[in-house]
């Protein structure tokens, strides 16, 4: 067993062990969201799928057609996700894994060290693939009354289809670090990938798919299928993956494409550990050698911030942290990817036609509103704990310099949360403005929205902050791990009856005041008296939000130690 | 200058620092020396003001570090074992930070950074991203940080870890010029050479409390004197900290 590539996966596996029997705080309600949000997604792809299916039984030849090209497709964009996948967690684990040092200095021969790391990159770069095909093809299976040969075919099928793309990512990563230095390397490969990802979520909101649902466009479909199909995609793997499924599925067994997957998944894998185990060392040689960083001065940033009125400590915190912000580039990677979800979110009102729904259209549209301030808070929760909850857990290792410093724990905190609130209330006006300009809602609503969302922002990011205080995570890896943990699950928990509740006080005085309005009656003096009492608790809702979690934020940090 | 009466620093049952008190009078390099695990990090951790005691009293340049904590810190510099710094700013960058931090502005703070990073040998590194330093460079820069703002008392855990002979050497001559111009030095290390050559007194801690204190000399005589008045600071070290089972080695190897 010691001389077998497994034996080099057993840490990873007593890590994952002893964290599942050392539980922290918070660890089972994470496990219990995180477990019930991914099985809910599971059964809605399950459900989706079966009913999909379902429908085509009605189309025979046609039904069959799309179901055959369905698969090659679904295989195809898993294809291209596996293989860029592969490239990036291989940057990972075959060159900047920190346990490298200590594996490549004892005497592990090169076969079983690429083998050991090639398992855990097709693990991490498949495992979500896994877990989403596998409500298709039971969905697809379960309307077919597909007998165990498919269940089998499956598995067969599967487990080369991944194997293929993880290798030849595993081909490209050791090209690149041949060449670039691997966390270069990384930061270009983040940066494409992202760029990708924001260029197809775009794209397929400009297509506006939904039109298709439409009774008038029914030609279109069969037009919009018509240009899926490739000539190239014969050569692929994923080709030949969804036909072995698609003939398991009526009770076939197709040899060919079967083998041409094992053989070329095979083929693979040997090329790889053989370019592996001639080029490895050079690359992870050339991986650790000492770069000079490339940065951007941001000297901007200093002449901005002397035009801040606060003190020195306050300024130079302000400094300190948009210099590392914008120098990290997987925060302003995540930076263009809202940017590109705020640009879907406008665009959608913008093409939200509520005219042609009769009588009501004036009805619907200030009702909408409240929708639309509902969600702007809802993406206004996501941003703050993306962004402003991690704020005081980024201090990680280097935090003994604030906190020797003769600064108090308040001026930090409250540097932090100025640092968060202006661009996270510059974001939030904006969305809410302009969106209910698109939807042409009633001007006094456009007032209460604008005010709500202005309040409303002081109360999250100071929940953020407050929460990110009290419940830090300096030994977190990066920031999405300080999002996800116990303290953020809790912010969001909050944040959501936050919105719920203000939502609910905002919406009972303003619909006094428009069905008055619809109706053509005049307000009543205790019309006027409720709608005051509303807004006003609405108002104490949010500043008790904010000032209590500062300062519980604050008392946390003193008490630290 | 830093005074420290009766600290006690509890976790749960377990007593970490037990009573411990020491006086670092202006001018002093005080060595605090100890076992691992022996409460030194945890004492000097409680002095920087990065741990709550459970009781006790701090005080700095006069000032008590748990009603008048940001006066008192304001006296102080702080070197850890570990430089953690920010790695996303550059050196320069890192120091006006600092500086800020301690209140200070203007003009007054580029000729210091210049001034400071000179003596520390990382003058051309100034716009260099800390994360492309090296450890030893990284703990320079840190010293760098501490004494930006002269402080009256300075606080240092394993001062010499990561540096090169010529850092090491670099260190010390700045540390004794700094006690002459009336700077207390609290000294926490392992390396009983060190701490030999440059301490003018010793507290050695065990099981979180003080077991002896004085000059070199004070603790040879401490420790029994029976390997004669020159032995060295190691012997009397293992002695009074109980420190031996040296005679299993062999077996073992």
């Amino acid at each position: 067993m010691k001389d077998a590539f497994p034996y080099l996966l057993l840490p990873t596996f007593y890590a994952a062990r002893n964290r599942a029997r050392r539980r922290e705080a918070g660890d089972g309600l994470r496990a219990a969201i995180f477990g019930g949000v991914g099985l809910f997604v599971m059964a809605a792809i399950f459900g989706v799928v079966f009913w999909l299916t379902w429908q085509l039984l009605d189309y025979e030849e046609l039904g069959e057609y799309l179901v055959r090209l369905g698969l090659s497709w679904l295989f195809l964009t898993f294809l291209s996700f596996v293989a860029f996948s592969a490239v990036v967690t291989s940057l990972s684990t075959y060159f900047l894994s920190e346990d490298l040092r200590l594996v490549l200095a004892a005497p592990v021969p090169p076969t079983r060290l690429f083998y050991s790391r090639f398992a855990r990159t097709v693990g991490q770069s498949s495992w979500m693939v896994v877990v989403f095909m596998a409500p298709v093809l039971l969905g697809i299976g379960t309307v077919r009354c597909a007998g165990w040969g498919y269940y089998a075919a499956i598995v067969a099928t599967l487990v080369p289809f991944v194997l293929i793309p993880c290798a030849f990512g595993a081909l490209v990563t050791l090209a690149l670090v041949n060449i670039f230095p691997a966390r270069r390397a990384r930061d270009i490969l983040m940066l494409m990938g992202l760029l990708f990802a924001i260029a197809l979520v775009v794209l397929l909101r400009f297509i506006r798919p939904e039109r298709l649902l439409s009774v008038q466009s029914l030609p279109d479909v069969t037009a919009f299928f018509a240009t899926l199909q490739s000539p190239i995609t014969p050569l692929f793997p994923s080709f030949w993956a969804g036909e072995t499924l698609f003939a398991a599925l009526q009770g076939h067994v197709d040899a060919l494409h079967l083998g041409a997957l094992w053989s070329t998944a095979l083929a693979f894998v040997v090329v790889a550990r053989l370019a592996y185990g001639r080029l490895y060392f050079a690359g992870w040689s050339k991986a650790q050698e000492a770069r000079k960083a490339r940065f951007t001065r941001l000297a901007g940033v200093e002449t901005l911030a002397r035009l801040v009125p606060a003190r020195p400590a306050t300024r130079v915190i302000l400094v300190k942290d948009l210099k590392v912000f914008l120098r990290d580039t997987t925060q302003w990677s995540q930076l263009l990817l809202l940017m590109a979800l705020v640009l879907v979110y406008l665009y959608n009102f913008h093409i939200l036609d509520l005219d042609h729904i009769p009588y009501m259209s004036g009805l619907v549209k200030n009702a909408y509103a409240f929708v639309n301030l509902a969600m702007a808070s809802f993406v206004l929760a996501a941003v703050a704990v993306r962004f402003v909850f991690p704020a005081v857990s980024v201090e990680g290792a280097a935090f003994w310099i604030v906190r020797t410093a003769p600064v108090s724990m308040g001026v930090f905190l409250w540097s932090k949360f100025w640092t968060g609130l202006l661009p996270v209330l510059f974001l939030a006006e904006g969305l809410t403005i302009v969106s209910n300009q698109f939807l042409g809602v009633d001007p006094f609503l456009k007032v209460v929205s604008a005010a709500a969302v202005f309040f409303m922002t002081f109360a999250l990011v100071g929940l953020a902050a407050g929460m990110g205080a009290q419940f830090p995570r300096f030994a977190a890896e990066n920031v999405t791990q300080v999002a996800g943990s116990y303290g953020g699950l809790s912010f969001m928990i909050l944040a959501v009856l936050f919105i719920l509740v203000e939502i609910g006080l905002l919406a009972w005085p303003s619909s006094i005041y428009l069905w008055h309005q619809f109706q053509g009656l005049p307000l009543q003096g205790r019309h006027y008296v409720q709608m005051t009492i509303a807004f006003t608790a609405a108002l104490g809702v949010c500043a008790a939000t904010f000032w209590l979690s500062m300062r519980r934020g604050i008392r946390a940090l003193e008490d630290l130690g | 200058m830093i005074l420290v009466e009766n600290l006690v620093k509890r976790y749960g049952k377990f007593t970490a620092v037990d009573g411990v008190s020491l006086e670092v009078p202006a001018g002093e390099i005080h060595g605090f020396l100890g076992p691992n695990g022996a409460g030194k990090t945890t004492t000097i951790r409680m002095i920087a003001g990065l741990l709550k005691p459970t009781s006790g009293r701090i005080v700095i340049a006069g000032h008590d570090l748990a009603r008048e904590a940001e006066t008192a810190k304001g006296a102080l510099g702080f070197i850890p074992d570990r430089p953690f710094i920010y790695e996303k700013l550059t050196a320069g960058e890192f120091l006006r930070f600092h500086a800020g931090l301690y209140g200070l502005d203007g003009d007054a703070v580029e000729k210091r950074v210049v001034e400071l990073l000179g003596l520390f040998e990382l003058g051309r590194w100034e716009g260099e991203l800390v994360e492309s330093f090296s450890h030893g460079m990284k703990q320079r820069l840190v010293m760098c940080a501490a004494f930006l703002h002269r402080p009256r008392g300075v606080l240092v855990d394993e001062p010499m870890v990561g540096l090169d002979p010529r850092g090491a050497r670099l260190i010390k001559d700045v540390f004794r010029q700094m006690a002459k111009n009336g700077v207390a030095i609290l000294m926490s290390t392992h390396t009983l050479e060190v701490a030999e050559e440059m301490c003018d007194r010793i507290s050695i801690i065990l099981g979180g409390k003080i077991i002896a204190r004085g000059t070199v000399d004070d603790l040879r005589a401490a420790a029994g004197g029976a390997g004669g008045g020159d032995q060295e600071l190691t012997s009397v070290f293992l002695r009074l900290t109980g420190g031996s089972g040296f005679q299993e080695i062999p077996d073992a190897l």
